[in-house]
């Protein structure tokens, strides 16, 4: 796993027919392995700025460097095969796909972004299943809880394991007690392997457990 | 990859077999239509090998050679009885065969010719040749057995008519198949139809009578085979004396007979083909290839094809489009999950292939089901068809329709990049955009 640190500068997201920025970011930098929570009303940028960190989205301007990877440079290919090598991504709506059991959910990004599993890929995705207290792996996913759905989905995000997590209102959907397994895993998993996690939420008590706050208004960081 | 795309079909799986089905028949109406004017080429040619050269009495070439080799039956004018006599001694000419019909029993027309037909078309598969005035040989699709008896019917196929109740027929012998209208005939001696017709002279035309067909030949299992001979032996007798008379051949030479309406010539080399052709064009008989006439049907037969065609391609368009703006839909529909597909690292060239194989596999396998029913439809209708005209209609794939599979197969690969480029151009972060 690589270690990354963020470093972002005149970071300038317009959306067309918009004349405000959607995204006015001086600078920024996150050290590797920093546990980052990201707040901020709605519309205020946080999904602005988590798909500009992840490459999904371009900036208009400025610069972002994962480490020596300048995310900024990369074309769309790049930044699509960047992400799939050192991003796992948790979603409020967990974008799992049914039809698949809860082991195939959990590799099938692997399996789309390589042209065959790595050794142990297959091994690594069941004690992490087992970790997240999955015990049918061959259940089928549309037939689990939400809070089961989440625990898969942090197992797909971390089995590639990613040198950043980002995850975007993980316990939005869950009930409290759900949300907090959730939390648990992520600060968990995150921690050993040593990834940075930057987490955008509404959630207080994941917020609190987290090292660092950076909150967001009208696509403005205030600190 | 397979598997994703495996696991998205089966939880569609409704939709997937209606476009399947949509797609599976509108391809095999086009195929039924391209195989069944094949197969009906096919067999009227072949029905048609047999017959070289047909001579008869001025009149209509196509009706001559519908009659003749086809069996439908229609009044046509008799030819001079010195023609056949001609004919068969025409060193040129290695046989020819009278055809004469106007006679049915049931559904099955009654044929008067020689002995030669019989070999001409296949031989004898069953029982022996006819022998007597009273002898009859059937088609192999003729149900009846050998031993029965009948009645001829004066009139055409299916109709009621006016019974010869005085002549009486022996089934002898059955005819090994050949795939032409002449499996459904039963086959008599000439002499005996010029008989049977000199005797009903003055009352030629359909009687009002209005009497059934009386085809008696299931009361014949109820006897004894060989009691049963001797019995019909003696009864032929007193009924009807010519019965059991055996045939003789001079008056088809000695111009004593009432004439026929066809002749089946078979010339020795084609030189002599061209030149009987030429010779019995004038005057009062025409003289025909059934090539040259059905070569002209095919050309009618061919348009109607043409036009089938067309509208087999209109609907296979129609339905295209139907199901491409379906799938677009559904793309669009699925705007997220390719979305999430992205935002998980899969890269836009897996996109765009998982799009395009999940659609291409849909449309392909309904292209390739379509070929099947298609084949199923058009075999059960020649199926149908020949059973109903006596044509054995062949059913089959030329190297020509690859080339249609190819085709159709290239307009679904064309077709199913579509969707895949929409969906290959959405940025990950739209998709996702709620």
């Amino acid at each position: 796993m690589r270690m990354l640190a963020l470093s972002v500068e005149k970071l300038d997201v317009r959306f067309p027919g918009l004349p405000v920025a959607a995204l006015d970011i001086a600078s920024l930098a996150l050290a590797a392995g920093d546990h980052i929570a990201v707040t901020g009303p709605s519309g205020s940028g946080k999904t602005t700025l988590m798909n500009v960190l992840t490459g999904m989205e371009r900036p208009s301007g400025g610069r972002v460097a994962w480490g020596a990877d300048e995310l900024t440079a990369m074309t769309e290919t790049q930044r699509d095969r960047w992400r799939a090598h050192n991003v796992g991504l948790v979603m409020q709506e967990f974008h799992l796909f049914p039809g698949l059991s809860a082991l195939d959910n959990v590799l099938l990004p692997q399996k789309l972004a390589r042209y065959s599993l790595p050794a142990g890929m297959k091994e690594s995705a069941r004690s992490l299943l087992a970790r997240v207290g999955i015990e049918r792996l061959d259940q089928p996913i549309e037939t689990m809880s939400r809070g089961q759905m989440q625990r898969v989905a942090v197992a797909r995000a971390l089995v590639g394991r990613p040198g950043l997590i980002v995850a975007d209102e993980p316990t939005a959907s869950l009930d409290a007690e759900a949300g907090e397994a959730v939390a648990d895993l992520l600060l968990e998993l995150s921690g050993e392997t040593g990834a940075t996690l930057l987490v955008a939420s509404h959630d207080s008590r994941l917020i609190d457990r987290l090292g660092r706050t950076l909150r967001l208004e009208n696509g403005r960081l205030l600190s | 990859m397979f598997s994703f795309i495996l696991a998205d079909l089966r939880r569609n799986w409704i939709g997937v077999s209606i476009v399947l089905l949509l797609v599976a028949l509108s391809t095999a109406l086009g195929v039924a239509v391209t195989l069944q004017e094949r197969a009906l080429r096919l067999g009227s040619a072949r029905a048609a090998a047999a017959f070289d050269l047909v001579v008869g009495a001025a009149g209509s070439e196509t009706q001559l050679v519908l009659s003749s080799v086809f069996l439908q039956a229609a009044p046509l004018p008799l030819l001079k009885p010195d023609v056949l006599a001609r004919l068969r001694t025409d060193p040129r000419v290695e046989t020819a065969i009278p055809v004469g019909f106007g006679d049915f029993v049931g559904n099955h027309p009654i044929i008067g010719t020689t002995r030669e037909a019989l070999e001409a078309l296949g031989g004898i598969a069953d029982g022996e040749t006819f022998e007597h005035l009273g002898d009859a040989v059937v088609g192999a699709q003729v149900k009846w057995k050998i031993g029965s008896t009948f009645h001829p019917v004066h009139g055409s196929a299916g109709q009621a008519g006016e019974v010869h109740a005085d002549v009486d027929y022996l089934v002898v012998g059955r005819m090994a198949a050949n795939g032409t209208p002449w499996d459904r005939a039963i086959l008599v001696p000439i002499q005996s139809v010029w008989n049977v017709h000199s005797h009903d002279e003055g009352h030629q035309s359909l009687g009002p009578e209005e009497q059934m067909p009386q085809a008696h030949h299931d009361a014949d299992n109820a006897h004894g085979g060989h009691d049963h001979d001797h019995d019909h032996e003696t009864h032929r007798h007193d009924e009807a004396g010519h019965t059991a008379t055996p045939i003789d051949d001079t008056a088809l030479l000695d111009g004593r007979n009432p004439g026929v309406p066809a002749v089946v010539v078979k010339p020795r080399s084609i030189a002599d083909a061209y030149n009987l052709r030429q010779e019995y064009r004038r005057d009062a008989t025409i003289a025909v290839f059934p090539g040259e006439v059905l070569t002209r049907l095919y050309g009618t037969l061919g348009d109607a094809r043409h036009v089938l065609g067309i509208i087999a391609v209109a609907v296979q368009a129609l339905v295209a489009a139907a199901i491409l703006l379906v799938i677009a839909l559904q793309v669009l529909q699925r705007r997220r999950q390719i979305g999430a597909l992205r935002a998980f690292g899969a890269s836009r060239p897996v996109v765009l292939a998982i799009v395009w194989l999940e659609t291409f596999a849909v449309l392909a396998g309904g292209v390739i089901a379509g070929f099947a029913i298609g084949y199923g439809v058009t075999k059960a209708l020649a199926h149908r068809l020949g059973a109903a005209s006596g044509v054995a209609m062949p059913v089959e794939f030329h190297s020509a329709d690859l080339w249609t599979l190819a085709a159709m197969f290239g307009a679904t690969v064309l077709l199913t990049l579509l969707p895949a480029l929409i969906a290959y151009r959405q940025s990950p972060a739209q998709a996702l955009r709620p």
